[in-house]
């Protein structure tokens, strides 16, 4: 009678054991999973700021450079793919078009002293870098929450877990191929 | 027990944290860090007085730095980490703002904590720089340059946040606020001591023990500790410290391994518990703007 009471509370043990280390681990997946949904709201969050800050930033433009239609058009073509996609993946791509277009742009504005002097101009310009270097710090803390996230999903033991409840690989957020510094502004 | 207290000092020096940015650590005096060394003393007197002050308000936190080159990195990216880093501003109301000039790239940068992004937003930083920090720059008057922008950068704090400034001159308090950082570090500290000792002590017990039965508790000593290792390196890091202090002195002990001539007393530098003034834990999401001068 004993031996089997003890065989029978050890196997509750081992039980519990493994109950609370699923439970765990399922829940860590859980949470990181969260968090890399926040980072991505974050993410997006900072793209929607500088879509917002274009149109303004082009009426500006317009009113000192209006013949310069190419790179006006391209930047207004690379808001509105911005605007319109919806994975990360075509965010990324559309975000990296977006800060080629805007470079370019500071390039241009070289030959119009007057525009660069505009005061409307000279805000635009800080709250465009300001809002990119935003974007540049979001990115780099959802890349690291995909990370994480990632490794536990391939790791052993949870990775059985992970197939088990469909936990599936989150997509890095890429970084602009052509990493350019936004200008600083210099008189 | 001379040897002992040598390598206790040794190891401690050693085991202080590094810095693994690269980037410069916060000076006692915490608002004003003037590593580039362009500052006078009396400039440097007038902002800690000032930030101390408002800090006592709210919490706020204005931190100016200068700093010889970004060793490497670019400016925007050496602000944000150097403002995370030292938790500028109120945790929670992310009141922070960092002033930072880099002297061999000839940048500047105004970053700003989450909290004051209502009332600094990034182009009125910008046209702050403009109007009251860059000109004196480019002619290289640092004190000016950096007093006036620090200035207005405070009226505006305090003008746009209603804050009611009772100035005490010259009285500097202890911000004794959630200084969770420093607490870790003497907490760590203390543990990799107790490692240090324990294990000593038991290689001690072990050696007096007759041959054999040293040789089993030898064995039983390393089973338990690598046993103990993999569950502390996912749960209980410190642990892994303490099991390490206690494997390092226990080989020696064990083994009766004869120790090399006494090492000296070193000073350690700084290390991670500053006496004085810390950040509150602010963070920014990279907010501000820069200029070049």
């Amino acid at each position: 009678m004993k031996k089997g009471l003890v065989a029978f509370l050890i196997a509750i043990g081992i039980m519990g054991l493994v109950v609370v280390f699923i439970g765990g681990s399922y829940n860590s997946l859980i949470e990181l999973e969260q968090n890399v949904e926040k980072e991505y709201s974050n993410v997006s969050v900072m793209l929607e700021r500088r879509a917002d800050l274009i149109p303004n930033l082009v009426s500006t433009v317009k009113g000192y450079a209006k013949h310069e239609e190419e790179i006006i058009n391209s930047i207004t073509e690379a808001r509105s793919n911005l605007m319109n996609a919806n994975t990360i993946g075509e965010k990324s791509k559309a975000n990296s078009e977006l800060s080629t277009a805007l470079n370019a742009l500071m390039v241009v504005v070289e030959n119009y002293p007057d525009l660069k002097a505009n005061a409307n101009f000279i805000q635009l310009s800080d709250e465009l870098a300001g809002t990119e270097n935003r974007i540049a710090v979001a990115r780099k803390s959802y890349n690291d929450a995909v990370e994480g996230y990632n490794s536990k999903i391939k790791k052993f033991p949870s990775n059985i877990l992970a197939n088990m409840f469909g936990f599936e690989k989150a997509e890095y957020f890429e970084a602009d191929p052509a990493k350019l510094d936004v200008p600083k502004v210099e008189f | 027990m001379k040897k002992y207290i040598c390598y206790l000092i040794l190891f401690l020096y050693l085991m202080l944290p590094c810095n693994t940015f690269a980037i410069v650590r916060p000076m006692s005096n915490f608002y004003v860090n003037d590593y580039a060394n362009i500052l006078s003393s009396e400039t440097e007197r007038y902002i800690l007085d000032k930030s101390i002050a408002l800090n006592n308000i709210d919490g706020t936190q204005i931190v100016v730095v200068t700093v010889p080159n970004l060793e490497g990195n670019s400016l925007e990216d050496y602000a944000n980490k150097l403002f995370n880093n030292w938790g500028i501003g109120d945790k929670k109301k992310n009141n922070g703002l960092l002033l930072l000039l880099a002297l061999e790239e000839r940048e500047f940068r105004v970053e700003v904590g989450d909290g004051l992004e209502g009332i600094l937003p990034d182009g009125k930083t910008g046209r702050f720089q403009d109007q009251y920090i860059i000109p004196y720059l480019k002619n290289n008057n640092w004190d000016e340059g950096i007093k006036n922008g620090y200035d207005v950068f405070y009226s505006e704090i305090v003008k746009l946040n209603n804050l009611d400034l009772e100035y005490e001159e010259g009285i500097p308090s202890y911000n004794t606020d959630n200084n969770e950082e420093n607490d870790l570090n003497i907490l760590f500290e203390i543990i990799l001591v107790l490692g240090f000792f324990t294990g000593t002590f038991i290689g001690i017990w072990m050696k007096k023990m007759p041959k054999e039965k040293g040789l089993k508790a030898t064995l039983l000593y390393f089973l338990i500790w690598v046993l103990l290792f993999i569950i502390c390196t996912r749960i209980f890091m410190i642990g892994v410290g303490f099991l390490i202090f206690n494997l390092f002195c226990f080989i020696p002990t064990r083994f009766g391994l004869s120790t090399r001539g006494g090492v000296g007393f070193g000073r350690s530098s700084g290390g991670g518990s500053s006496g004085g003034f810390s950040g509150g834990g602010g963070r920014s999401s990279g907010g501000g703007s820069s200029r070049g001068f």
